[in-house]
């Protein structure tokens, strides 16, 4: 014959609703609380998806890049760059890479197809390209060796370059031109698609990747934009632990080959990867000791008032004892009133923590992902600091003696 | 068997290095349907004894047999359940919660009871009808008068239909006026059968009682007989 929960409930939203201020008072450290677990949680989901977001665009952990030393001499700046026969010897250096390609890049001619005219980055690439960056065609097919040794005028669009250009018709075999060439596509690549977080909607951040196009790398050197230089390497290892062997192999080659100056970087995605780990590993553990601190005070803070309320409220209870109200009753209703007010607290830091996360986010241009997820494990959160710290409290009042809490003046 | 039997109680307040015996060897026996008045000095043990009747409190020594049980024996969730169907206390101090209104108020030993919260409802606002307070359902308690928070506590004391109704010093915060209506509805409830106890120092309150029974220093010096 307990009194039921929703009657607890009741009594516990009354009592709020007559202490108003005490509620308020009480309630801060939750808020503060479950605000940062908000934050953190945000941003490390925000963290994760960048990172997915980086090495999809990187194509893998497998990856090497190669690309010039911005810390190098000036007057060596002519050096960093490869020749074509520099480029078969070191690929002959390397037989144990899964892939080779070198990338030379035209930003600023674009692409032209009669009145049409659409703005891109155009990549003059090895047929490996699609295996380093794990990128394949969706239709017709990629450039080969053949368009290498012979400068071909074909050219791959990007899914979203080609319906630019195309709109709904079939570009295989049609012509574009840059820079007076007249180059005929002969395959799409897959669309590439990854969801922008939270707030913005459905947008694909990697839209910008299908609105490349690639080009044989001879065809950029030799017809369009003869006057760049290879300064750009990507090789695939075929693990991520050969990668970083691979990797050191290829700064001695590369030093080797340019009388032991350093004229280029290696880096390996699988290092920057584990750095990048390690650093939000770091960021994770100091927002949570944050978060686990705030929600410990405020846990302290709101036993502390509730003991004090109880000690007020002595009266009430040996009240409610003598008219047959149960310890187990006293017990659940002051138990189900700090749980209330924590998650009181976590509603309201939730709330708070989404606006901040808005305007954080957007202030700072940085990934901060909310989720569904982060709001369970909130309201989770503040429902188990009520839990916690609501037990003594409750306890304390349902042990009171009837008579000596009806003489309590 | 008497409704209520003490045996020998005895009860001891622990201060310390002192002992307070509060109650010193009580004997009483009390018949269902009787209207008892305790009197005595101040602190010689009257709100103890009633406390102990009530099932609040427990005896130091000897036994307490309330309608054929044995109250030391029993669970502390049957003393509540004793506490909210059997007995009903009247305070002197009229102990309403001040933050739920007459209605809420009447309403909560039904809920402790388990009842639903439309029938509650029903059978607080009849009792209340009973005791003259239809039209002050919604008042807090600081918004009625003396007199009316004794009959809104009566109308809690009574709202489960108690057998036995105990009031401790019921009209002494009360004037003539007020303490008189308020026996009346004392003495309206013993016509329907109600056990009553109370406890008073006004002579003119206890000679409403069949019986007076009086307390000095912890021990009955007169009336535990049956009148
Ligand atoms: N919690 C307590 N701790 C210690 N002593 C107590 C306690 N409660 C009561 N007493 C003592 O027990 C004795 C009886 O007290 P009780 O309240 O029963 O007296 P009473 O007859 O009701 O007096 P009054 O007419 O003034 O209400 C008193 O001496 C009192 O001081
Ligand atoms: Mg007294």
């Amino acid at each position: 014959m307990a009194i039921s929960l929703r009657e607890s409930v009741e009594i516990g939203l009354a009592d709020i609703w007559t202490r108003k201020v005490r509620t308020a008072v009480t309630v801060v450290g939750i808020i503060l609380g479950v605000m940062s677990i908000m934050v953190v949680l945000a941003i490390v989901n925000g963290m994760n998806k960048s990172t997915l977001q980086w090495m999809e665009e990187r194509g893998g952990l497998n990856k090497i890049d190669v690309h010039r030393n911005w810390e190098m001499d000036r007057k060596d700046w002519s050096l960093a760059s490869f020749s074509l026969s520099e480029l078969k010897l070191i690929r002959s250096l390397i037989p144990e890479a899964a892939a080779f390609t070198p990338e030379i890049s035209d930003r600023s001619t674009g692409i032209t197809k009669g009145e049409l005219y659409f703005q891109t980055s155009v990549s003059g690439v090895f047929p490996d390209m699609t295996i380093v960056d794990e990128w394949n065609i969706s239709e017709g097919r990629f450039i080969n060796y053949f368009d290498i040794n012979n400068s071909n005028n074909v050219i791959v669009l990007g899914s979203k370059a080609a319906t630019e250009l195309f709109s709904n018709h079939n570009p295989i075999g049609e012509y574009v031109y840059m820079q007076g060439q007249a180059l005929k596509v002969i395959g799409i690549m897959q669309e590439k698609y990854l969801k922008m977080q939270g707030g913005w909607g459905g947008e694909n951040a990697l839209e910008y990747m299908n609105r490349r196009a690639f080009i044989p790398l001879t065809t950029m050197l030799h017809k369009i934009s003869p006057n760049q230089t290879i300064d750009e390497l990507s090789i695939k290892a075929s693990s991520p632990e050969k990668a970083l062997k691979l990797k050191t192999k290829l700064e001695n080659i590369l030093l080797n080959l340019k009388q032991g100056k350093k004229l280029f970087e290696v880096s390996s995605i699988k290092e920057q990867m584990d750095q990048m780990k390690q650093n939000s590993l770091m960021f994770t553990v100091i927002f949570v000791l944050i978060a686990v601190i705030s929600l410990l005070v405020g846990g302290i803070v709101i036993m502390n008032i509730m003991l004090a309320s109880i000690q007020e409220r002595t009266r009430e209870i040996g009240v409610r004892l003598a008219i047959g109200a149960r310890r187990i009753d006293i017990f659940i209703q002051f138990m189900v009133q700090t749980i209330l007010i924590t998650t009181l607290g976590g509603v309201i830091g939730i709330v708070l923590g989404y606006a901040i996360l808005n305007m954080v986010g957007t202030y700072l241009s940085m990934e901060l992902v909310a989720s569904l997820s982060m709001i369970y494990a909130a309201l989770a959160v503040s429902v188990g600091v009520g839990l916690v710290f609501g037990i003594m409290p409750a306890v304390r009042a349902s042990n009171l003696d009837p008579v000596n809490a009806l003489r309590n003046e | 068997m008497a409704l209520i039997e003490t045996k020998d109680i005895i009860k001891d307040y622990d201060m310390g290095k002192v002992k307070v015996r509060a109650l010193n060897g009580i004997n009483i026996s009390i018949e269902k349907g009787e209207f008892v008045a305790i009197m005595g000095p101040s602190g010689s043990g009257k709100s103890t004894l009633m406390h102990i009747i009530g099932c609040l409190d427990a005896p130091t020594e000897g036994n307490y047999i309330l309608d054929n049980l044995k109250v030391s024996q029993l669970h502390k969730s049957e003393l509540a359940a004793i506490r909210n169907k059997e007995v009903g206390f009247v305070f002197q101090t009229f102990n309403l919660l001040p933050h739920l209104n007459v209605l809420k108020n009447v309403e909560l030993p039904l809920m402790y009871a388990g009842m639903s919260s439309k029938a509650r409802i029903k059978q607080a606002k009849d009792i209340l009808d009973s005791v003259g307070l239809s039209d002050r359902l919604k008042h807090k308690p600081s918004e009625l008068s003396g007199g009316q928070r004794q009959r809104v506590a009566i109308a809690r004391a009574i709202v489960n239909n108690p057998a036995i109704l105990l009031a401790d010093e019921p009209t002494g915060n009360l004037d003539t006026q007020a303490g008189s209506d308020i026996l009346s509805i004392f003495s309206e409830l013993h016509a329907k059968g109600h056990t009553i106890i109370i406890v008073t120092h006004d002579m003119a309150v206890a000679n409403r009682a069949n019986r007076i029974i009086k307390i000095i220093d912890g021990k009955i010096v007169d009336g535990n007989i049956a009148a």
